[in-house]
């Protein structure tokens, strides 16, 4: 994973004096990176509002948030607004942002996530539907610590077919009946699949 | 206490924004009164995460950053306006996700008759179907299969069916393979909150022919 990082840091991530200043310190850049060092980051800038601080999170997150949202179909412009949004939001609700509730990962994903679904409700009805599906107030259970690189390793061993059908779900934000129809697999398999998916990848994280 | 929860398939899916709007509804009702649920949401966020930071970043275009930072300084100034928090009353009984839409009390609602025993109110939601329904108690729905996925929140009194008993806060998650005919089973009669993604698939030829008109 890490050197996965450094070689796309190396060659394509746009980087702020700061964040350059900072990773002469660290010859990997891996403290900017780890996600301690974001929440972190994440709680100063709540705490302090600090514009070189925001600069630092937006160029991690930014880059990562547009690969995210186009692969789930947003073309490039609308991607790259919906980023913006969700960094701007990221600013202006920072100070709600509890490190002990959640990575800092998890909570700007949140935001782009309901941001993303806000956007295809209104693209594909006229209809702005008031549900709240992601209210804010729901309820967070205590942090768990999950070791990333252990569902990453969980995510590699799994059968090519499952492994297929969690990508769909999380990168090209399809439904149950859609992937059942690109597939063309019946939907009760699709979700025993995903079942199967999620509780041999659950089994992994859980692993100390 | 619950005993039937939706599927991990649908917690993953949700998790991940990919639900179809109206079961995203019911999963986030269920998940208002459902710690366990709530957890594998997390778990599934978690790997959510994990699948993210795979992801090739893309370069932002060349004034981007510097766009937003200079928004920063007017999304200051702007004070924000403290949410008050909306009271709930203590007996409330609409459900969380749907409480700025519907307001507080089932009763309250304008229910359409659809046939005897059976009552329905349906919500708005985009491509997918979202209702509410009551069944008086000892009446019987049509047995009935579907053509895509149905999630099934019981918000009062209890039905039951060929998979077993729902109860207040249990969800059936059922797959398009199953046939079944709910039956209201408690005194107080049986209101559920109803996601689906296709249409109902009716067995007899007379609700067949009704479906049109309950937009089943």
């Amino acid at each position: 994973m890490t050197d996965h990082d450094n070689r796309n840091g190396h060659t394509e991530t746009p980087r702020s004096d700061h964040f350059a200043s900072k990773s002469k310190m660290a010859p990997n850049n891996s403290i900017t990176k780890t996600p301690d060092k974001l929440k972190q980051s994440l709680a100063d800038l709540g705490r302090y509002r600090d514009k070189q601080t925001f600069a630092l999170l937006y160029d991690f997150f930014a880059p990562r948030l547009k690969s995210h949202l186009m692969s789930k179909g947003a073309h490039g412009e609308m991607a790259e607004e919906l980023v913006q949004e969700t960094m701007l939001s990221v600013w202006k609700n920072c100070k709600s942002y509890d490190p002990d509730k959640s990575a800092a990962s998890t909570w700007i994903f949140r935001i782009a996530r309901n941001l993303w679904i806000d956007r295809l409700r209104k693209e594909k009805s006229n209809l702005l539907s008031p549900l709240d599906n992601y209210p804010e107030s729901s309820f967070v259970p205590a942090m768990k610590e999950f070791d990333s690189a252990k569902i990453k390793s969980a995510l590699k061993s799994l059968p090519q077919q499952q492994a297929q059908l969690v990508y769909k779900v999380y990168y090209e934000g399809k439904s149950h009946r859609e992937i059942s129809e690109d597939m063309d697999m019946p939907l009760g398999s699709v979700k025993s699949g995903l079942r199967l998916a999620f509780t041999k990848l659950r089994n992994q994280m859980g692993e100390v | 206490m619950t005993t039937h929860h939706p599927d991990l398939s649908t917690l993953m899916s949700y998790s991940a924004g990919s639900l179809p709007d109206a079961i995203a509804t019911v999963v986030a009702a269920h998940l208002s009164l459902c710690d366990h649920c709530s957890c594998h949401v997390q778990e599934a966020e978690q790997i959510g995460i994990s699948l993210l930071e795979q992801l090739e970043p893309t370069p932002m275009s060349a004034g981007a950053k510097d766009d937003i930072l200079s928004m920063l300084g007017e999304t200051t100034q702007a004070a924000e306006p403290a949410k008050p928090e909306p009271h709930v009353p203590d007996d409330a009984d609409v459900p969380s996700p749907l409480r700025h839409l519907l307001g507080h009390y089932l009763d309250d609602l304008h229910w359409k008759t659809m046939a005897p025993g059976l009552k329905q109110f349906i919500l708005p939601a985009a491509e997918s179907n979202l209702r509410l329904l009551k069944i008086a108690p000892g009446t019987c729905m049509p047995s009935h299969g579907h053509t895509g996925s149905e999630l099934t929140l019981v918000l009062r009194g209890s039905y039951s069916d060929e998979l077993g008993r729902f109860c207040a806060g249990d969800v059936a998650d059922l797959d398009p393979d199953i046939q079944h005919q709910p039956v209201a089973d408690t005194h107080e009669g049986c209101i559920c909150l109803i996601a689906t993604d296709a249409p109902l698939r009716f067995n007899g030829l007379v609700p067949r022919l009704l479906q049109p008109f309950f937009q089943l």
